[in-house]
């Protein structure tokens, strides 16, 4: 989901500033990023020190937190709960998202503004309210309570970004690679597969890792939605308020470490994606 | 060619129209517009002795004036959320500037490195800033190693400003992705234009770079301040039990009180509120140039 | 029905109108295209050209008229099921496939088999002059061989008529050159059908066997390059093939294609008219003749059988130079010269010759 950058082949680097302001912004960028990186840090930390309580001064080495966590039945439960509620998330906004995103980019239409405000609607409204006005609804149908009722919420919170995210890309989508895949004998169901699709994955990577962890992370609807399930930050922050045990930091550090992983893996596919193809945008 | 064709063939398109939009539209209305529809009537209703009433009222909303602890929460979440938007506002620029500009071969890696941690989860990262800043946490563990301090801060956590530093942290890089973007749409030749016309340096980014990083900073400020106002995780993990925000209220009163009209009514507020912003700001500003 | 014979044209565009709205794009155009042909479509932005091209590919529908490729309409046929293919003006070539995929592709949704595939592709690489460049990236090959590839990947699939769409634009001057002779080479090795669209009239001169000027969605004139360029029907077909010099006469008698016309000074001469419908005697009308065409001759005084006037201004460039000539207030000739020894002065005054048959009245 990076943003796209002017061609840095183009400007010149400039030497003529001051090297004094070059110094403080280096200077000031660690700075905010050791802001960023100090709580993750410190959680992983925490993981590995034997103590009780979590605080300084740090204890010993050990794995024993792991080792609870993973032991621990109700915990992997909300883990598994947790991952793949995002996994259908994700599906659901990509499958519901990128047609309408291909609609909106490439045809016009009677309502079009209408339309789009209805589906961006969400972003500027405080996802507190939306998952509550869900469980409204939900009081009406009980039955929609609990995974189903999660899946719902993040869907509805994700759909407005994911629609965002494969809008603007499409916008600039060259047709003539549409038409040229047509002119060559290619139905339209062929050129959604060879061409739409494959030039849009970055895209859809993004939005796939966006929705995920949103979903893999969301707190307070999810409670309010789920019923007797427990996703993961339920289950995380019920053992917080009673302060249970660092196995928490424990699973924390696992579930850091592998989103931290995935994103960055991803970050640097689709920059690799979108060098290959080179210029895809008109 | 961003204009779509109109002129498609065999003039079918209309299918796949309604094909590719009829399922997000429905979705929307279904779990969207309508429960917030529902949301709306809810809170002028009334919860009586334990029943719903459902003869239309105010009380819900003359409480919010009226009830000081729902006041408080309110003015106080207002408080935070620009404190917060403009603290993230100064706090941004320079970073975003710096990828922008100086960066050079970095930047990928800078972009990445800002990222990140916001695909980490929020709760996580809310616990995170509670080790952070405990009386035994590390920054007073830190301080009183140091000799700066003899007792830890207790202000540190438990407090608004720990409320605030959480919120600033949460959602800093929506600021600087979106100033990032705009900074670098500002190209060095107009910068060495205005110097050549006799600008100084200084003078040369206030006319030019930073008139045009404005819908950066529009943006940025816009999402920062929806995330802080209506955010629960951070002011109930770092902000202690003595002063509560709006989203706690909220949940206080469908949880605790289940007063789901007054829980309701104050979401509706919290709506409003966010909605007359954006409407004040949209005068000041074209939605083109955000957009 | 397919009816396969000599007697259908391979293309035939039959009273095609197009309506965008209100405004009408194109309006009742008749072009028969024979197999083998090279015809290119000609005239300013706007023109309708583009929205034509689009029709025979499939991508428009005409509001009215057909089209018929071999005898059989293709109306409401899409383009994926035309046996036309276009050469799109940025080349459209997919960015994720390499210079043998996007060959291929045309052929892969023919459900070719694998082993023609690469065959086919070879050979198609050794006619562009691109061997094994198969594997390279789009985002790695030069304008010119992208202008290639784009080419071969239309012509791969042995299409019944090949769509150009202003193809050489992108190139520079000395690429467009060379690329134009390989069009024509290898339409001519192939036999094949093309239809051209360009704006660029030098191109059209050059390539094709005629040429359809358009002019706001009607065609002014269909002809072999020659006679759209020494003869043409209309004003605006003089004006925008070549550089013209126009002259306000009024027609005194038809004879036939011959005219005699009296200018606003009252010379008698004479032109030839090659429209549709000759100018009747009386009417005003246009008298065009070329730079290349007018000679000079100084003189001293005015004559009544030709136009004279006073050079006012001369501009060289390299092998020819270019003489304004004032006839009048608001008349000015410009004759192209091309005999370095014999280039008057200025403030001179010159008498304008032409051969009897060179002008034209449109």
């Amino acid at each position: 989901m990076l943003p796209p950058t002017q061609s840095s082949k183009a400007a010149p680097r400039n030497s003529d500033r001051p090297e004094l302001a070059s110094w403080f912004g280096s200077f000031y960028s660690v700075l905010v990023f050791i802001f960023f990186y100090a709580p993750i840090v410190v959680i992983i930390l925490f993981a590995f020190s034997d103590r009780a309580i979590p605080g300084l001064p740090l204890g010993n080495f050990t794995l024993k937190w792991f080792a609870e966590a993973i032991g621990d039945p109700s915990l992997m439960e909300s883990l598994w709960l947790s991952t793949w509620v995002a996994f259908v998330t994700a599906i659901l906004a990509c499958s519901i998202g990128l047609p309408a995103a291909m609609v909106l980019a490439w045809r016009g239409f009677r309502g079009k503004t209408l339309v789009f405000a209805l589906i961006l609607s969400p972003i500027i409204i405080p996802q507190m309210v939306t998952g509550i006005s869900l469980l409204l609804l939900f009081r009406q149908a009980p039955q929609l309570m609990g995974s189903i009722g999660i899946i719902i919420a993040h869907t509805t919170l994700t759909l407005c970004f994911a629609v965002m995210i494969f809008y603007s890309r499409l916008l600039g989508f060259r047709k003539s690679y549409i038409e040229a895949a047509m002119d060559l004998g290619a139905s339209e169901l062929r050129v959604f597969f060879e061409i739409i699709l494959p030039l849009t994955m970055p895209a859809i990577v993004a939005v796939v890792l966006l929705v995920f962890t949103e979903s893999f992370g969301e707190f307070i609807v999810a409670w309010f939605v789920s019923g007797f399930n427990e996703t993961l930050p339920i289950a995380i922050w019920t053992s917080l308020r009673f302060m249970l045990s660092p196995k928490i930091n424990a699973i924390a550090t696992i579930i850091l470490l592998v989103t931290m992983t995935l994103s960055v893996a991803a970050q640097l596919w689709m920059l690799r994606q979108m060098r290959k193809t080179g210029d895809m945008e008109r | 060619m961003a204009v779509a064709d109109k002129s498609q063939p065999r003039g079918s398109g209309r299918w796949r129209i309604f094909a590719g939009i009829g399922p997000i539209v429905l979705w929307q209305t279904v779990f969207f517009a309508i429960p917030v529809g529902m949301l709306s009537v809810y809170s002028f209703w009334r919860m009586v002795n334990y029943r719903l009433d459902y003869s239309f009222t105010l009380y819900n909303y003359v409480q919010i004036l009226e009830n000081p602890l729902l006041f408080k929460a309110l003015l106080l979440s207002l408080q935070i959320a620009f404190a917060v938007t403009i603290t993230s506002a100064i706090l941004a620029y320079p970073i975003a500037y710096f990828i922008a500009k100086k960066a050079g071969r970095f930047r990928t890696l800078m972009l990445i490195m800002v990222i990140v941690p916001f695909w980490t989860s929020l709760i996580l990262r809310a616990y995170a800033w509670k080790l952070l800043l405990g009386e035994r946490g590390f920054i007073n563990a830190g301080l009183v190693e140091v000799g700066l301090i003899e007792q830890p801060l207790s202000f540190l956590l438990y407090s608004p400003f720990a409320t605030a530093l959480g919120l600033i942290y949460s959602f800093l890089p929506f600021f600087i992705l979106p100033l990032y973007t705009s900074i670098d749409k500002v190209q060095d030749s107009w910068l060495e234009a205005a110097v050549d016309l006799g600008a100084s340096p200084i003078r040369a980014f206030f006319e030019v770079t930073f008139p045009l990083c404005v819908p950066g900073l529009i943006v940025g400020a816009v999402f920062t301040f929806i995330f802080a106002i209506g955010d629960y995780i951070i002011p109930q993990m770092l902000g202690g039990g003595k002063n509560l925000l709006i989203s706690q209220a909220i949940v206080f009163e469908f949880e605790t009180s289940q007063n789901w009209p007054g829980g309701a009514a104050l979401a509706i507020l919290l709506l409003a509120i966010v909605l007359s912003m954006l409407l004040m700001l949209l005068r000041w500003v074209k939605l083109e140039d955000v957009v | 029905m397919n009816m396969r014979t000599d007697q259908n044209p391979a293309v035939a565009i039959d009273s095609v109108v197009k309506y965008y709205d209100e405004v009408r794009a194109v309006s009742s155009v008749n072009i028969d295209i024979a197999e083998g042909e090279f015809v290119t479509l000609l005239g300013p932005s706007g023109c309708g050209k583009s929205t034509l091209l689009r029709m025979i590919s499939g991508f428009l529908e005409p509001t009215s008229g057909d089209i018929r490729l071999n005898g059989s309409s293709v109306l409401g046929v899409p383009p994926f099921k035309r046996n036309t293919s276009l050469v799109f003006q940025d080349y459209a070539l997919f960015p994720h496939r390499t210079v043998a995929q996007n060959l291929a592709f045309g052929l892969r949704m023919r459900r070719t088999a694998a082993g023609e595939i690469t065959r086919k592709v070879g050979d198609m690489l050794d006619m562009l002059g691109l061997p094994g460049m198969g594997n390279r990236r789009i985002s790695e090959i030069s304008g010119g061989q992208a202008q290639r590839v784009a080419l071969g990947r239309a012509l791969i699939v042995e299409p019944a008529v090949l769509l150009l769409d202003e193809p050489l634009g992108a190139l520079d001057f000395k690429l467009r050159k060379q690329m134009q002779s390989e069009l024509k080479r290898i339409q001519r090795q192939l036999g094949a059908t093309f239809i051209y669209v360009t704006h660029d009239q030098e191109e059209a001169l050059t390539m094709s066997d005629r040429i359809a000027v358009m002019n706001q969605g009607e065609v002014e004139q269909l002809a072999p390059p020659e006679d759209v360029y020494k003869r043409p029907a209309t004003s605006f077909v003089a004006d925008f093939v070549g550089e013209t010099n126009v002259l306000e006469i009024t027609v005194e008698a038809m004879n036939g294609r011959k005219a005699s016309v009296r200018d606003a000074h009252g010379h008698l001469l004479e032109a030839n008219s090659f429209a549709a419908t000759p100018p009747s005697p009386g009417s005003q009308s246009k008298l065009v003749i070329r730079p290349e065409q007018i000679t000079l001759k100084q003189t001293t005084s005015k004559s009544a059988a030709r136009l004279s006037g006073t050079v006012d201004e001369i501009i060289f460039s390299g092998a020819t130079a270019r003489v304004f000539v004032r006839v009048s207030d608001n008349e000015r000739f410009h004759a192209s010269i091309t005999d370095g020894e014999n280039i008057p002065a200025i403030s001179q005054m010159v008498e304008l010759d032409w051969a009897s048959d060179a002008a034209v009245l449109v």
